[in-house]
């Protein structure tokens, strides 16, 4: 959206924006809640995984209440967003945070003494901090190299200009170090929420826009999703649409450094390694079939997936 | 090492029973949830907003001489509310409805007939007052796309 708001040359209201990063905390934490349980899991820890998920449920509905949907928020438009944070809805989301962290304190207190756990996650999966930087790895994966990118600050987009986050980086390069970053992140969007929902400036929530953007101008925009940097770059085409969008989602670049981190390590600690980096799969954007007899890889591009999936659905 | 442990085991105990009675007793649906959107066609004019807003492209407008075609193809509907926002009519409203899990594709194909009349003088259509009143032939001109300069399918 900011990428076309930035194509058009549309700024969207302060009230908008702030809502925007409200959400994208509000993402942020619900996330990282559900990769800490995922992580357990896969260490077959699997008391972490019910708790957090539990913890997680109350910012599901908080996000229902202010959106109407719980993960499909449908929140946001070029110039602005749709809903308003009700003033009756404020009060309500402050308790919500207040459980959350002290809960969530609980956990890391719980977790940050357990041994059993350190032996699978401390000293495994090592990316050096020179290694991340070569192999342009983002996102807490980076960070818990001890190198400080996060586009919020780097590239401040919604309200980060006003709301600062604290990047939070830990020197431990292991799978712990991430870890801690995730969890230590999650205080922190806990605070943005916070300071966002006190400081809540009045006015409206969406500009009109007067006239569609001339075809051809370009914007692009650079996202902290809880997975690290998404990229979004944008031309705008005729006919309200556009000529071209491309979106770069995070894991491709994690999957990179998978090989270095998994180097003369134990197969059971490959799942966790691989999971440390929170990937997404169907965000690589390719697909590739192998026929067992016949050991034959084929890539699908994405015009073929199309066409393959059209046939499926029964049209075109 | 044990300490955590315990620790581990006071958050789980603290937690008392949290599970959901949900597929036995109705689940708690907030204010403002957006559901499966319902459509009462007798406010439709078939001014086709929706269609041109709906970002899954869902809904299907085809013009026929006397009639408007509406399709509705829900499964692809990703229930983001655009075509109640839009609508002037208000005809369109976000149930409550979540549960649309069905064996058949078809179960969530809506299809709309209205019945449209045509402007005596610029040969537009428009919906007619009741289905009942029938559309004036003599002054049928063409269906809307043909009047903007494209063929119709």
């Amino acid at each position: 959206m900011e990428s076309v708001e930035e194509a058009a040359g549309i700024r969207a209201p302060r009230r908008a924006r702030y809502i925007r990063t409200i959400l994208l905390e509000l993402e942020r934490i619900h996330s990282h809640l559900l990769w800490l349980g995922i992580a357990g899991h896969i260490i077959g820890f699997d008391t972490v995984l019910m708790q957090s998920w539990r913890m997680r449920e109350p910012v599901m509905w908080a996000a229902e209440k202010i959106t109407g949907n719980r993960k499909t928020y449908g929140q946001n438009l070029i110039g602005g967003v749709r809903r308003d944070i009700e003033k009756e809805l404020i009060p309500e989301l402050f308790p919500m945070l207040d459980t959350l962290e002290q809960q969530w304190k609980k956990v890391l207190d719980a977790i940050a003494g357990d041994t059993t756990l350190k032996a699978r996650l401390e000293g495994v999966g090592i990316l050096p901090a020179d290694k991340a930087r070569d192999l342009c790895v983002v996102g807490p994966t980076v960070r818990g190299s001890d190198i400080p990118i996060d586009s919020r600050v780097d590239h401040p987009y919604a309200a980060y200009d006003e709301l600062v986050p604290r990047v939070i980086t830990f020197t431990g390069c292991d799978n712990w170090a991430r870890v801690l970053v995730r969890m230590h992140e999650t205080f922190e969007s806990i605070r943005l929420i916070r300071e966002g929902l006190k400081n809540l400036p009045d006015g409206p929530i969406l500009t009109q826009v007067e006239e569609t953007p001339p075809p051809g101008r370009e914007g692009m925009i650079v996202v902290e999703a809880p997975r690290g940097e998404a990229i979004h770059y944008v031309i705008t085409g005729s006919d309200y649409r556009p000529y071209r969008w491309r979106v770069r989602a995070p894991t491709y670049q994690q999957l990179q450094a998978l090989p270095s981190m998994i180097q003369h390590a134990t197969v059971a600690d490959v799942p966790i390694t691989l999971g440390s980096m929170d990937p997404c799969f169907s965000c690589t954007e390719r697909l590739e079939v192998i026929d067992v007899k016949t050991h034959k890889v084929k890539v699908y591009s994405n015009e073929e997936i199309l066409n393959i999936s059209r046939r499926k659905y029964g049209r075109g | 090492m044990f300490r955590s442990k315990i620790k581990e085991a006071i958050i789980c105990l603290e937690a008392g029973r949290v599970t959901l009675a949900y597929p036995f007793a109705p689940a708690f649906i907030p204010k403002g949830f957006r559901g499966l959107p319902s459509v009462d066609i007798n406010r439709c004019v078939g001014c086709g907003g929706c269609a041109s807003v709906c970002p899954s492209s869902l809904v299907e407008i085809v013009d026929e001489p006397d009639r408007t075609t509406i399709t509705r193809y829900f499964e692809r509907c990703i229930y983001c509310g655009r075509c109640a926002d839009v609508c002037p009519e208000m005809a369109i409203e976000m149930t409550e409805r979540f549960e649309t899990a069905t064996n058949d594709i078809r179960d969530l194909h809506v299809v709309h007939h209205i019945y449209m009349a045509t402007c005596s003088r610029c040969g537009r259509c428009f919906s007619s007052q009741t289905p009942l009143d029938p559309p004036d032939y003599r002054s049928f001109k063409g269906t809307r796309l043909n009047r903007l300069g494209v063929e119709s399918t």
